[in-house]
């Protein structure tokens, strides 16, 4: 720690008393040796003089104005509203989809037949249809891009007429 | 039950416990100071709003980072002041909460690092000349303003972590267990980094003079 008991304290021991974790034996030598106080007391005063400095200026700095805004209530409502509307939907899409697999299943019991029913043409557009509508729902903010973009629903309306 | 700042234990309790022991209810006044401290943002801009100011400043050495992260911080202090638990002081607090916030500001890119900054990073001279005069002769002055230059000039060559774990230790004046709490950084890394920038710090300034 010391370079023999009558030298000073290392650097290294210098700074760990700084740092606040300084062991007895510095303490002791510090106490008797104005050398090296003198050093622990200049960093002091050089640390004390670029805080007072540097808060001064940071207190002359033009004050702003910290205001937190207002939480708009108008935000949330919506959104929560939207989702559970999803939610609703979503669950009544889930039921009605079980239970029309379940009846499927159960006109095709009375054949004997254990394979599942193939689902007609009607059975797919309409669970389109269904499924369609509760995309809508889960994400009603999304514009769509023909009616963001003006587009028609029939690209025949912008083809260019050909010269016969 | 009413609902307090410092989670949902009740006033009544607090004072029931701070009856019997005299460290209880220093504790508990220590408290409550710091509730109508962080309940009143007007009173919580005038304590703090300089010194967290000064601290982002010196540790990035960018003006106007050091102004949005100050406002950021006293803002995310106030509106989460019921999450302050009174386990160390409001400003060992806000400086935690300055250190996120500086964090996320650089890692947004918006803005450019100490040596790019220079252009509106700190104006030493300008810093130098806020030094209290304190009744001391002119040359005294002079010197003390030179040590004042020199200090600073050596902290901007120092790493970001070696100038914030300085600025924390001997302006906040923190302990090396607060900073690593919250830097989460082990205790010996914050010891090392210390270690680093005392050996620059006590063997450049007043070198010169």
């Amino acid at each position: 720690m010391t370079r023999g008991l009558s030298r000073h304290l290392s650097e290294e021991a210098l700074d760990d008393v700084l740092i606040g974790l300084g062991s007895a034996e510095s303490e002791s030598h510090l106490a008797r040796c104005a050398e090296c106080r003198f050093k622990i007391e200049q960093f002091g005063a050089d640390v004390d003089l670029f805080n007072k400095a540097s808060m001064a200026w940071s207190e002359a700095q033009p004050a702003r104005a910290v205001r937190p805004a207002r939480m708009t209530p108008k935000l949330r409502m919506p959104v929560a509203f939207a989702g559970s509307v999803a939610a609703v939907i979503l669950a009544i899409a889930v039921a009605v989809s079980v239970w029309h697999h379940e009846h499927s299943f159960v006109a095709n019991d009375g054949g004997g037949n254990d394979q599942p029913a193939v689902d007609s043409q009607a059975q797919i557009a309409q669970d389109n249809e269904l499924m369609q509508a509760v995309d809508a729902a889960i994400s009603p903010q999304e514009e769509s891009p023909i009616d963001e973009y003006d587009l028609s629903e029939s690209p025949r309306k912008h083809w260019k007429t050909r010269p016969k | 039950m009413a609902t307090y700042p410092f989670g949902s234990l009740p006033m009544s309790t607090l004072e029931m416990a701070s009856g019997d022991d005299p460290r209880l209810e220093s504790v508990s006044a220590e408290r409550f100071r710091a509730i109508s401290e962080l309940d009143d943002i007007d009173e919580l801009v005038r304590l703090h709003q300089a010194r967290i100011r000064r601290f982002v400043l010196y540790s990035t050495g960018d003006r106007d980072l050091a102004e949005t992260v100050t406002q950021d911080t006293l803002l995310r202090a106030y509106r989460g002041r019921e999450s302050f638990r009174g386990d160390c002081s409001v400003s060992t607090w806000l400086t935690g909460i300055a250190i996120n916030v500086t964090r996320d500001h650089l890692r947004s890119n918006r803005f450019k690092f100490w040596k790019q900054v220079q252009s509106k990073g700190v104006d030493v001279h300008e810093m130098a000349s806020f030094l209290p005069s304190e009744a001391v002769s002119p040359e005294r002055q002079t010197l003390a303003k030179e040590r004042v230059k020199d200090l600073y000039k050596v902290l901007e060559t120092l790493s970001h972590n070696q100038r914030t774990i300085f600025l924390m230790k001997f302006s906040e004046e923190m302990s090396v267990d607060e900073i690593s709490e919250i830097l989460g950084m082990a205790v010996n890394t914050v010891r090392t980094h210390l270690h680093r920038a005392l050996k620059a710090v006590r063997s450049r300034v007043g070198a010169s003079l």
